[in-house]
């Protein structure tokens, strides 16, 4: 008697299941197709649903869901929707996780279909298309482009007597520091009005410090130290992590310097993430002077700051010279999409010079075909800015992303081990050797 | 019989909900201990595999040190303010019922929103409470990159969040205990402190029991605070288990290992939770029989 | 008497702290929704926002559909509470009051799964969603918790255990059945816990933000917790908007709870009178 009853109840259930889930499968019907398309940025959103508008005007059979996910949920969603077969068909992809989802074959090959509608791959930056690019494998085509460059407070250079130029063109080295350092000095003052390199300054209360560096695994820090003193974070690409090596040790060891010995950079009390402030906000704050960070603040710096009271300006150059942390997006089509053909169209929609001149043109994101660099730079010089610092950038000695399928473990170990060194709680030769032992070991266990 | 079915009939729909979404799941995060998987790949079996991973673990066992240390920090303070506030929010106090909402308000607060909230007020240089520490000559510490005091500000920031919904429950139980009681103890000549402990708190203790284990069981699963402020650091200072869970699963992708973690952060706090049943069954008995 | 007042004025100096230590953090989320970026960043958020900016409130409405969802929460949080309350109050007095086969097994089965951390449980019932086809739907955010939870179930039969049992035995004795017990004497005893259990239930499906994120993709079903978290950037985040949408997310939640307080204190009346 009892049973029965609960397995009428249950079966109830059941059927009052089976009718919702009936009523939501129910839509598949003919009609346009309904493409998923995920990005993680929604200062974005608005240029993309532009050109996404005039891609279902020219296409009326597609349909297309823009849907945003923060980067800090981002990558879960995505795995979580993998396990469960239901991938958006398009995402947004980033050379860290790249890798890892390609290895799981979850990244379509779109070689077969680049050739088969002719598609010109030469109108994109090679040293961009390289890096999607694994043997005959292309995994996406470049939608767009970030480096990183100086970004600093006008005033602030003002009082100090500083010029954006010589920022530019400062060097910095590990024994003297370098005319970078001293131009830090000038621009690190405490409450009483003196400087780092001054008699009785006081460096636990400092008013203003030179610089800011924040960065999660490095891109806005320590690796463009890294790449202006020749260090190599892997041995080649897809190879095994060198973080370890000498130049690279020395380039984190600069930055710790930076906070500890020279006293001008703000220390990780102030700048480790995830609960220090942005960097926009703490040049906003005063905090800092300067800072290096990707153009993709370019529109909180502007949020932020007094118009016309801040700018950009290249990174100082290295033992080795200048140098930048090159990176770019690709969309990735998802490889069991239901809808591949369609998902295929909006692939080269997107990395067209139609449509990637509307999303530069508009100031959102620099693109992935050079000849159209001048319209993003165009509309942040009608916002008083001038941009050009990134692009110079792109021209001398860039780093790429690392390559590897355990980016995901070097990213965690990274985050953690560099806090403590910014905090100057460990030295930045155990730091080294601990990330690159953990990356390494990481690849090891077959993840 | 008839009392049984009847009895059935009432829990049949949450007896459904219960094992579709959550019995069901469940069994899958045991299958999954078993299994190697990050997600997208196929799962492979490893047998027991995981769980020897986890006994040498140094990463796990830290966090599970950093759990209860959390845990001790969280539990006392939070009940006993709780409790201190229902009690004065029961009586007749003019005002009550605004401070009833004023305490609750920050259990209401959106969760994207406080790692902002508490940059403003932890902040070393630009936040509030060294602010004030400045205004009595205190140079205030850098709170959240240090690796002594960042986990006391996690778990004052929870009580701070949860003291006020704890003190919910605590005041509906209070509520509950009929008035006439405390008249008759009354006429006995039982007041004060007596009438706290011998009528109070033996009347409040199913919910008491109620708060205690659910916000046990929550403690030990401290997550979003962690996840806003400190990301598990300085170092790992802060990492407690359901944070190294989720960065087993959702940053390291290995989903098979965190069901692992998972098992056993459930058994640990079944047996927590086994202890305050039995303890709290034989003091009603004493008290009631 | 003069202690007695002593004690009342040390008491409310002791409320009135502890009430400002609630308040200020909620007091300047919403100050600095009333200014722009520029003034977020430089400014202390306790300095006022002087004058005064409703551009984040016109921005929510204009550039982002804070309607739809504030509309899309709102469905998701009444049904899941209204289930709630009805599921677990019945199940909490079978499990307080009746006698039946597996009563306590069960009862301990269901406190159980309280204890295995929800993190990775989200991941079968993805998958469990999933399977049925039900991802992206208002079914995969409302089933979950719309029957009840052991939470609950829990917080209902231990305020059901305070009920002194001759109330029941009396009606037993009339010849009153189950349901007449359930309706004329549990139900309208139960009122406090059941206005605490729809003031929890509404406030933790309107502050979920880990499920939606997980099961929905769609702008149609978007809840509230989703649409602002998705403004956090990869860097930097829009604050001003983060900020505004989630000082204005809590007034609804207010607004509930005053509601539901009133019955939390009527039913004192109630009880007396017995």
């Amino acid at each position: 008697m009892l049973r029965r009853s609960l397995a009428a109840a249950v079966t109830c259930g059941m059927i009052a299941l089976t009718a919702a889930c009936g009523s939501a499968s129910s839509s598949t019907a003919s009609g346009p197709v309904t493409l998923n398309y995920m990005i993680w940025d929604a200062g974005q959103k608005p240029a993309y649903q532009k050109s996404i508008n005039q891609f279902e005007a020219t296409h009326p059979d597609i349909k297309v869901n823009i849907e945003v996910v923060a980067w800090a949920q981002y990558w879960s969603k995505l795995q979580t929707s993998a396990a469960g077969g239901d991938m958006p068909d398009l995402f947004w992809d980033h050379l860290s996780y790249l890798p890892q989802l390609a290895k799981r074959g979850i990244v379509s090959d779109l070689s077969a279909k680049i050739a088969a509608d002719k598609v010109d791959t030469s109108v994109y930056d090679p040293k961009l298309l390289s890096q999607w690019t694994s043997g005959s494998t292309v995994y996406g085509l470049p939608k767009d482009w970030d480096s990183i460059a100086t970004v600093y407070r006008s005033d602030a250079l003002k009082a100090a007597a500083v010029t954006a130029a010589q920022l530019g063109a400062s060097n910095w080295n590990t024994t003297d520091g370098g005319s970078f350092v001293a131009l830090l000095q000038k621009l690190t003052v405490d409450t009483k009005g003196k400087h780092p390199n001054e008699a009785g300054f006081d460096a636990s209360h400092v008013k203003q410090y030179g610089i800011a560096l924040e960065a999660p695994n490095g891109q806005q820090d320590w690796w463009d130290f890294g790449v202006q003193n020749g260090c190599k974070l892997q041995e080649k690409a897809y190879g095994t992590w060198t973080v370890n090596s000498p130049a690279c040790v020395a380039a984190i060891k600069f930055e710790q310097d930076l906070m500890y010995k020279w006293h001008v950079a703000a220390p990780g009390t102030v700048t480790n993430t995830p609960n220090a402030a942005q960097l926009p906000q703490i040049l906003a704050q005063g905090t800092a002077a300067i800072t290096f960070d990707g153009d993709w603040d370019l529109t909180s710096f502007y949020a932020g700051l007094p118009k016309g009271g801040w700018g950009a300006t290249t990174l100082p150059s290295g033992p080795v010279g200048s140098g930048t942390v090159y990176n770019g997006l690709t969309d990735a089509i998802y490889a069991h999409t239901k809808h591949p053909a369609q998902a295929w169209e909006l692939e080269k929609w997107l990395a067209s010079s139609t449509s990637e001149k509307i999303v530069a043109d508009a100031g959102t994101v620099w693109p992935g075909i050079p000849s159209l660099t001048g319209g993003f730079a165009d509309a942040w010089k009608q916002k008083g800015v001038d941009v050009s610092a990134f692009e110079t950038e792109t021209k001398g000695t860039t780093m790429g992303y690392p390559l590897t399928t355990t980016g995901s473990a070097f990213n965690t170990v990274v985050l953690k081990d560099l806090n403590q060194v910014w905090l100057n709680q460990m030295a930045p030769q155990a730091a080294a050797d601990d990330v690159t032992r953990t990356a390494n070991a990481a690849a090891g266990s077959g993840n | 019989m008839r009392e049984s079915i009847e009895a059935y009939l009432l829990i049949a729909p949450s007896l459904f909900g219960f094992v579709a979404f959550l019995l069901l799941p469940i069994i899958g995060v045991f299958v999954l201990s078993l299994f190697s998987w990050d997600l997208i790949g196929d799962p492979h079996f490893v047998g027991l595999a995981n769980y020897r991973t986890l006994a040498g673990d140094h990463g796990a066992w830290n966090a599970l040190d950093n759990t209860l240390y959390y845990v001790l920090l969280n539990i006392p303070a939070q009940t006993v303010l709780a409790l201190l506030l229902a009690i004065a929010l029961n009586r007749k106090l003019r005002g009550g019922k605004v401070f009833r909402v004023l305490f609750v308000l920050p259990w209401m607060a959106m969760p994207v929103a406080l790692g902002i909230v508490w940059t403003w007020v932890f902040d070393p240089r630009n936040g509030v409470v060294n602010h004030l520490l400045a205004l009595v000559g205190v140079a205030g510490p850098n709170w959240l990159t240090d690796k002594g005091w960042a986990m006391p500000v996690i778990a004052s920031v929870n009580v701070w969040q949860y003291t006020g919904y704890t003190m919910l429950f605590l005041l509906a139980g209070l509520q509950a205990i009929p008035q006439t009681i405390y008249e008759a103890a009354e006429v006995d000549g039982v007041t004060g402190v007596q009438r706290f402990f011998r009528i109070t708190l033996p009347l409040l203790r199913p919910s008491m029991l109620f708060v205690l284990v659910t916000n046990v069981i929550g403690s030990f699963q401290v997550f979003d605070t962690v996840y806003v402020m400190t990301q598990g650091g300085p170092g790992d200072s802060t990492t407690t288990m359901n944070f190294y869970i989720y960065q087993q699963a959702f940053q390291l992708f290995h989903a098979g290992y965190a069901s692992a973690l998972s098992i056993v952060l459930f058994v640990l706090i079944l047996l927590v939770t086994a202890c305050q049943f039995l303890y709290f069954r034989k003091r009603t008995v004493y008290d009631f029989s | 008497m003069t202690t007695r007042l002593l004690r009342r004025c040390l008491l409310y100096l002791a409320l009135v702290l502890g009430a400002v230590v609630s308040v200020a953090p909620y007091l300047m989320t919403l100050n600095s929704s009333f200014k722009d970026t520029h003034r977020i960043f430089a400014t202390q958020a306790w300095t006022p926002a002087v004058p005064p900016t409703f551009a984040n409130f016109t921005q929510l409405w204009g550039k982002y559909q804070m309607s739809g969802f504030l509309l899309h929460t709102l469905l998701v949080a009444v049904v899941i509470t209204v289930g709630q309350v009805t599921f677990c109050t019945f199940s909490a007095y079978a499990f307080a009051r009746l006698k039946f086969p597996g009563r306590d097994l069960l009862f301990a089965v269901f406190i159980a799964t309280m204890m295995v951390p929800q993190i990775v449980t989200l991941i079968p019932l993805f998958l469990v969603m999933s399977k049925l086809g039900l991802v992206d739907s208002y079914a995969a955010l409302i089933l979950p918790t719309v029957f009840g939870t052991p939470f609950g179930i829990f917080l209902v039969r231990q305020y059901l255990r305070t009920i002194p049992a001759d109330l029941e035995a009396a009606a037993r004795i009339d010849g009153a059945g189950t349901w007449t017990i359930l309706w004329r004497i549990i139900l309208p005893l139960s009122r406090p816990i059941m206005a605490t259990l729809a003031t929890v239930t509404f406030i933790s499906s309107w502050n979920n933000l880990l499920w939606p994120l997980m099961v929905t993709d769609s702008e149609r079903i978007t809840v509230l917790t989703v649409g602002i978290s998705a403004l956090q950037g990869q860097f930097a985040s829009q604050l001003n908007i983060v900020l505004t949408a989630s000082a204005l997310a809590l007034l609804p939640l207010i607004a509930v709870f005053l509601t539901f307080q009133r019955h939390i204190v009527r039913s004192i009346a109630l009880t007396g009178l017995k």
